[in-house]
């Protein structure tokens, strides 16, 4: 395992993420894609932090600090889609979600 | 200097102490909503008596600098503006709901300020991750407030799962730094930014962070949330948005395109300049077809953060003066509008027709309106027309005529829908007799210092020296 595999590694689950959010008509499938994308970033931090940094700690610590962050942001959207869910009382597809626009 | 650290610490402690008078007092006590805005200004006067040429650093990652408490001025003048707005909406809901719970509100308003405060504290990557964090997460919760509406929720679904992306695409962004850099550490990202600032790693997180602060200010093209957003929450809570989270996502940009970005300034120039152009075009030709109030207000506010993006393309104490002079007028003018709209829409919708005759039926609150659009469409002598020349005077200082001259037909075309809303207030007449109006207190009490800034700040230039003097401190 080199820099570059993790580095390759992340963009890859990087790309799955974008696509998911942009392809997924679920909400609880477009969380997790942010989620994806959240992980590869956090490879990332790993990564730096093994291979080449001055200052390996920082790059240690950060993803448990996102993933703190992603925790709080994650019960916070469940408890919005519950909800939404509860006054629609159908499935949790974006397409439902056209009551505002323009 | 210790005492640099005591508004933050009286903010979180008010925010706390609302929430803990919450717990003991009756659901339909006043109590936590009167100290909520009263520990806000608190802060604000405990801002204004602390000296601007000190500069602290606590824990190694939280600065108070004279910068840094400017910024902290706006956002709790801003927070204690809000909480006052948001009190009418707890008896009435506008033609929807009633808002519950105005105690937690309150205290949310008030976490979200503290998040705020971070961001410009911060000298290191996590600190500012963090700030932002703390900023924008009970930002969500305030625009599900509504927990039966409909449309609350849809806004709120909205909100966050653009909000969560923006923040997944941030932290890419802040890998790539920390990889270039080596360390978290601002001044650490500085010195290899001086030294690569072509390296294509260091560029590519720059660009996932600009994408990620182009969420929070609603640049093109990532806009498409606000107006949703902006209909469907509490009327309050869109203030705070189009102010303070605002305010915030401007302060971001400021705090790294002036402090470990600066060796890359002449290559985000070119990308400043395109975002600040497409920008204010389609909030500008957004807003031209709105009848809703408040959708209305964040077309106008999606082209407002283009005009402010504007000056990120000068550089130096001149355009970080005229940023935040700039973001204290549009506070200004879009506090002043949102007192009206909650005014208005007591007893009618929240539509631009329900304007119609206010200049006949209470002048005074016609007066304010007219005085707010004049200033958001940069009218003179109004504070609006010297932020924007100040603005565009940044952009001119740097070389950008033509983006000046684009700008400026912008503005005219802004004109047009400030003025469609002056129109229904004086000229049309209502079709059928418009119910009373009612005006609380405390609306009137925040109208009356909204209107004086609206006026003064473009009056006075000892305003903008003040703030070129603190900047260079």
């Amino acid at each position: 395992m080199t820099l570059a595999n993790s580095l390759l590694l992340s963009s890859i689950l990087f790309c799955i993420g974008i696509y998911g959010v942009l392809t997924r008509r679920q909400l609880i499938g477009m969380l997790l894609s942010i989620e994806i994308i959240l992980n590869g970033a956090n490879i990332n931090f790993i990564a730096f932090a093994h291979f080449r940094a001055a200052d390996p700690t920082a790059g240690a610590i950060f993803p448990i600090f996102v993933m703190a962050i992603s925790a709080a942001e994650m019960a916070l959207a469940l408890a919005i889609i519950i909800a939404m869910h509860r006054q629609k009382n159908s499935k949790l597809d974006i397409q439902q979600l056209r009551r505002l626009n323009g | 200097m210790k005492a640099l650290l005591l508004p933050d610490l009286l903010l979180v402690l008010s925010a706390f102490a609302t929430l803990g008078l919450d717990l003991f007092m009756p659901r339909d006590s006043k109590a936590p909503f009167h100290l909520a805005w009263a520990g806000a200004l608190a802060v604000f006067v405990v801002l204004l008596f602390l000296p601007y040429d000190q500069h602290a650093v606590f824990w190694g990652g939280y600065e108070a600098s004279g910068r840094g408490l400017m910024y902290k001025q706006l956002f709790a003048l801003s927070a204690a503006f809000t909480i006052l707005l948001s009190g009418s909406y707890f008896q009435s809901g506008n033609g929807r709901q009633p808002l519950a719970y105005q105690g937690e509100f309150c205290a949310i308003i008030l976490l979200a300020t503290f998040g705020m405060f971070t961001v410009v504290s911060a000298t290191d990557l996590l600190t500012l991750l963090l700030g932002m964090e703390l900023a924008t997460i009970p930002l969500y919760a305030l625009c599900a407030f509504r927990k039966g509406c409909p449309l609350a929720s849809e806004a709120s679904t909205k909100y966050i799962i653009m909000g969560s992306l923006s923040t997944a695409v941030a932290v890419f962004g802040y890998s790539f730094l920390y990889g270039c850099a080596g360390s978290l550490r601002f001044d650490a990202v500085l010195a290899y930014a001086t030294q690569h600032p072509t390296s294509p790693l260091l560029l590519l997180g720059v660009l996932l962070l600009l994408a990620a602060a182009g969420f929070k200010l609603t640049l093109f093209p990532f806009h498409m949330w606000a107006p949703d957003v902006y209909e469907g929450a509490p009327a309050p809570v869109t203030a705070f948005l189009s102010v303070s989270s605002k305010a915030t996502a401007i302060a971001f940009l400021a705090v790294l395109v002036n402090g470990p970005l600066a060796p890359l300034h002449q290559q985000l120039q070119p990308a400043f300049l395109l975002l600040a152009a497409i920008t204010m075009t389609v909030g500008n030709l957004g807003a031209l077809k709105q009848r809703n109030l408040l959708r209305f207000m964040a077309y106008s506010s999606i082209a407002q953060a283009g005009y402010i993006v504007l000056a990120f393309a000068g550089q130096g104490a001149m355009a970080q003066t005229t940023i935040f002079y700039y973001l204290l007028v549009y506070a200004a003018a879009n506090y002043a509008t949102f007192f009206i709209i909650a005014v208005i829409g007591k007893s009618r919708s929240e539509e631009i027709e329900t304007l119609q005759g206010l200049g006949r039926q209470n002048p005074g609150l016609a007066a304010v309106l007219m005085l707010a659009m004049f200033s958001l469409a940069g009218i003179p002598p109004l504070a609006g027309f010297t932020g924007k020349f100040m603005l565009f005077a940044t952009a001119a200082q740097a070389g950008f005529y033509g983006m000046v001259l684009f700008a400026a037909l912008n503005s005219t075309v802004s004109l047009y829908y400030y003025l469609l809303l002056i129109k229904e207030a004086y000229i049309t007449k209502p079709a059928s007799p418009m119910p009373a109006l009612a005006m609380s207190p405390i609306q009137r009490a925040s109208l009356i210092p909204l209107t004086g800034a609206m006026i003064m700040l473009g009056l006075l230039p000892s305003v903008s020296t003040a703030i070129r003097n603190i900047l260079l401190g």
